[in-house]
């Protein structure tokens, strides 16, 4: 922490002073010049708002890689990356956290290598687990926002849980073949993933091409952005809806069900939810 | 009456994109789904099960407005509606 002079006029002198206002100098020399051109949009608040913060990202795979590069480039200050797997070969189409070289090495272990060579001024938490019921809470911890870079709906539906929960919001992607859908949840002001999505659909080897998972984990990342630095209007309420095929985006409104059983009066006692939960696992990104 | 019925995602590749129907008044918006998606057995099964409901993931859309698909059976569909019939997509 260190100090400025910050001139200003003092209303019962009617005089220049300079009082002495403790201003904490977050930026280097280096970072200034990083992050030179995105501080034209937003200045040193917006980057130091985004150097304050931290982002738990649940998943390492085709949206968790896209989604923590950019986060991390941008200057998160602090990035939680979690997930149990091993990068296969046949996740390289895709999850371009991972290359050749790590086949077989823990999805983490080559996040964190990658995230610290790509910005070494920030911090990669990374934590090799499978993400449930029981301790998803605890690896969420104080997080500023959750991105959702998961594989499977019953994940998802504790990741909500604990955003509605902790009052912190939830950044939602997904993604099969060409097709992908995003939203942000903003517990208490939108509709739940809950509330959209009260169904999972069966679980599949999902066919997918790696521009899906990097276009739907861009519109994460820019609404992780502009939640943090306070600007522009989120994907709040609105499910965007991604057709690669014909390469149109769209948008449906969404509204937040009463009855739904995350956030509305059919919701659950802790207790009930953890016995429907069960043992959840993140499951494999095939 | 004309209806212009849209499925999304994995519907989208089975049925098709943008499908105009020139329906009967009263037409129940369920039959409509149905009549479409029968075109092609493997999207009929996709969006309904053996006995004829819709399958409890479909998210079924009025106008852009969420229409449970328990209701679907008893709303009528009217000129100009826009139905969207979508599946939520998984992979992460």
């Amino acid at each position: 922490m260190s100090t400025v002079k910050i001139p200003c006029v003092s209303s019962r002198a009617g005089t220049l002073v300079f009082p002495i206002i403790p201003v904490k100098q977050m930026l280097s020399r280096r970072e200034r010049e990083r992050y030179k051109r995105q501080m034209m949009l937003f200045g040193d608040e917006g980057q130091e708002r985004l150097k304050k913060a931290n982002i738990f990202i649940a998943g390492a795979g085709g949206l968790g890689s896209p989604v923590s590069i950019y986060l991390a480039v941008a200057g998160v200050g602090t990035l939680t990356v979690v997930d149990k797997d091993v990068v296969e070969q046949t996740n390289l189409n895709r999850q371009i956290l991972h290359c050749d070289r790590d086949i077989g090495r823990k999805k983490v272990v080559s996040a964190e290598e990658k995230l610290h060579a790509i910005n070494p001024d920030i911090t990669v938490k990374v934590i090799d687990t499978t993400i449930d019921e029981s301790n998803c809470a605890q690896l969420v911890g104080r997080a500023d926002g959750i991105v959702d870079a998961m594989d499977n709906y019953p994940t998802r539906y504790l990741l909500n849980d604990i955003a509605l929960e902790k009052k912190i919001p939830l950044f939602h992607g997904a993604i099969r073949g060409f097709y992908g859908q995003a939203t942000t949840i903003i517990p208490g002001k939108t509709a739940c993933l809950r509330c959209i999505f009260p169904s999972a659909p069966p679980k599949e080897v999902f066919p997918v091409i790696g521009v899906t998972p990097g276009f739907i984990g861009m519109i994460q990342v820019n609404e992780v952005l502009r939640y943090l630095l306070g600007t522009g209007e989120l994907l709040a309420n609105r499910l965007l809806i991604w057709d690669g095929m014909t390469a149109h985006a769209e948008e449906i409104a969404v509204v937040r069900n009463p009855a739904c059983i995350s956030c509305g009066t059919g919701h659950i006692s802790k207790d009930t939810t953890a016995v429907k939960a069960k043992k959840i696992t993140t499951g494999k990104k095939k | 009456m004309t209806v212009r019925i849209r499925f999304f995602a994995r519907f989208r590749e089975l049925l098709g994109t943008d499908i105009v129907v020139d329906a009967p008044k009263n037409k129940g918006l369920s039959d409509l789904v149905k009549d479409v998606a029968g075109k092609n057995q493997e999207g009929y099964d996709a969006i309904f099960d053996e006995k004829g409901a819709f399958r409890e993931y479909v998210i079924l859309m009025q106008n852009g407005k969420r229409v449970e698909t328990s209701d679907a059976p008893a709303i009528r569909v009217a000129e100009g509606d826009e139905i969207a019939v979508f599946p939520p997509v998984a992979g992460g």
